[in-house]
């Protein structure tokens, strides 16, 4: 990942700082493409790591250890209200 | 008789009798008001917060709201008020014969010449006991600053890993699962299980928050349980857990009962949250929420840039529509034709004779070819010289016109407009730091490196000649 930009959080607050500068500030044409090349590589990011996270569970037991849940614990509804009932 | 009333309820030391006997105390004779006053300053002074164990009698609720009763043990009793604000706070319906601890200060009726206690709260024993562990210890807790603001962490806007202390056999772990897949379906979850009520569970709730805090990528971790009741709830209301809680390196929501269920640990937390499921939507914001702002935010951006394009374009067009510089688009257009007209004429030409003294003369009609070529490029030279120099003084006037500022609009429509039809193939020339646009071949040089933008993709280039 791109190593320039923080988090997700920083990438959205530059990404609105970027859309403030292109809406507000008269900027020569440099500038601007400039910033509107890191807009899109912003809103790429956080794209990207709204993706990223594993959708797992896991258990982390008494030892340290990080084993998968049971899927007791709900992969989706279905499986769940099976368990219940 | 007066000595009688003059002496202390209880006997006095006989030495203390002894010396009054040497230096009786002049008489000082007190009315009823002054004696009732005096003792009610000394008894309002001493007991101004007290915690008082007994049986409700005679409890009855006046229609001013107020609430009067007496409390008694096998040995005395004590009347009792309380005000309609505190009545109105009761977690539990005051009824004779209930046990309850009282807290409250004592005050002394004049009128009457009775004193009572007036009571702040009131819970049935056993919760009395709990409650003052509790107060004692948030008091405790609060005095060395674990529920200062400043030390709230701010959780993180997208969480990597959510950690979450609960025990596995409740309804909070199944809930904070359902939440957190619903609204950010992709999440990934540690769970680190505890029991959370019973002898024990306080120490294995500050171990698992120890051990969670401890696993890479954890950015967040919730704490709690479903609801029950206040015994249920004690674990969070020990200082093991308090002091854990306060300890994680992570940011930390506590989830503990329901709505009205306060702990200790609700106040080290980081975050309070109602419920465990008000946990996990506190934790991550809809993905889908995530992605309208984040695309509202890139097309803000597109749009805006879009703009400030065709806001080059239009003035560049408003310049190119006055007449000066359309009579010059004029004489371009026609300087144009004529050179195609010049070049099929010479192509004909060539053709032509090329084909006829091959047949005749091989080599040597070929130098001649080669010699008569050039005569007639030069012909060809000289009329377009000439037409060129037409063009120069017909467009002269016109070109004066256009001034400086349609040479500067021109100059950035150059710039401007590859980058608006890169699609239909143009491309922008950058130098090899990409922090300028080339406009000028002097500029660079040969060997020099520069990228060039094309609708997909760059390229990056040596410079060969300029």
């Amino acid at each position: 990942m791109d190593d320039t930009i923080k988090d997700f959080e920083a990438a959205i607050a530059e990404l609105e700082s970027i859309v403030k500068k292109l809406e507000e500030g008269d900027l020569p044409l440099e500038t601007s493409l400039q910033l509107y090349e890191r807009g899109v590589q912003l809103s790429r990011f956080c794209h990207s790591r709204l993706e990223e996270a594993e959708r797992r569970i896991e258990i982390l037991s008494e030892r340290g250890q990080l084993r998968p849940a049971p899927d007791a614990f709900g992969e989706d509804d279905e499986t769940k209200s099976k368990v219940k009932g | 008789m007066t000595s009688l009333f003059d002496l202390p309820f209880e006997e006095p030391e006989p030495h203390a009798l002894e010396s009054e006997r040497v230096t009786p105390a002049p008489r000082r004779i007190l009315t009823v008001s002054e004696l009732t006053g005096r003792i009610r300053v000394h008894v309002e002074e001493r007991f101004t917060d007290v915690w008082v164990e007994g049986e409700l009698s005679n409890c009855r609720l006046w229609n001013t709201g107020h609430m009067y009763f007496t409390l008694k043990d096998g040995g005395a009793q004590i009347k009792g008020v309380m005000f309609r604000s505190a009545v109105r706070a009761l977690r539990f319906k005051p009824q004779n014969g209930v046990r309850v601890v009282a807290r409250g200060r004592v005050s002394v009726y004049d009128a009457k010449g009775e004193y009572q206690i007036v009571c702040e709260r009131l819970e049935p024993e056993g919760l009395g006991a709990l409650q003052l562990a509790f107060d004692q210890l948030k008091q405790r807790l609060s005095a060395e600053g674990l529920f200062d603001e400043r030390r709230k962490r701010r959780l993180p806007a997208l969480p990597r890993k959510v950690g979450v202390v609960t025990s596995l056999e409740g309804a909070a772990v199944r809930d904070i699962i359902q939440v957190l897949r619903r609204r950010y379906s992709n999440a990934h979850i540690v769970i680190r299980p505890a029991r959370v009520q019973g002898e024990g569970a306080a120490l294995e709730i500050a171990r698992a928050l120890s051990a969670i805090g401890k696993v890479p990528g954890i950015d967040v971790v919730i704490v709690g349980r479903g609801g029950g009741s206040i015994e249920d709830l004690w674990a969070f209301n020990e200082e093991v857990t308090a002091r854990a809680i306060a300890d994680c390196p992570v940011p930390i929501i506590a989830a503990v009962g329901h709505e009205t269920d306060v702990t200790i640990a609700d106040f080290v937390a980081d975050v309070r949250a109602p419920t465990p499921s008000a946990a996990a939507e506190m934790v991550v914001a809809r993905k889908d929420d995530f992605y309208a702002r984040i695309d509202r935010l890139a097309h803000r951006v597109t749009a805006s840039m879009r703009m400030r394009l065709h806001r080059f374009e239009s003035r560049v067009r408003t310049l190119e529509a006055r007449p000066g510089y359309t009579g010059m688009r004029g004489h371009v257009a026609l300087r144009g034709r004529h050179v195609a007209d010049l070049t099929h004429d010479l192509g004909h030409a060539i053709g032509g004779r090329m084909a006829l003294r091959e047949r005749a003369y091989q080599s040597l009609r070929l130098s001649l070819e080669t010699f008569d070529l050039r005569r007639r490029l030069a012909h060809v030279r000289f009329r377009l010289i000439e037409a060129d120099g037409r063009l120069s003084s017909a467009t002269a006037q016109a070109r004066h016109r256009a001034d400086g500022q349609l040479r500067g609009a021109a100059a950035r429509l150059e710039a401007l407009s590859p980058l608006a039809v890169l699609g239909r193939g143009y491309a922008v020339c950058w130098n090899s730091e990409r922090t300028a646009i080339i406009r000028d071949a002097t500029t660079i040089a040969a060997g020099q490196h520069v990228r060039v933008t094309l609708a997909r993709g760059e390229l990056a280039c040596e410079v060969k000649s300029s």
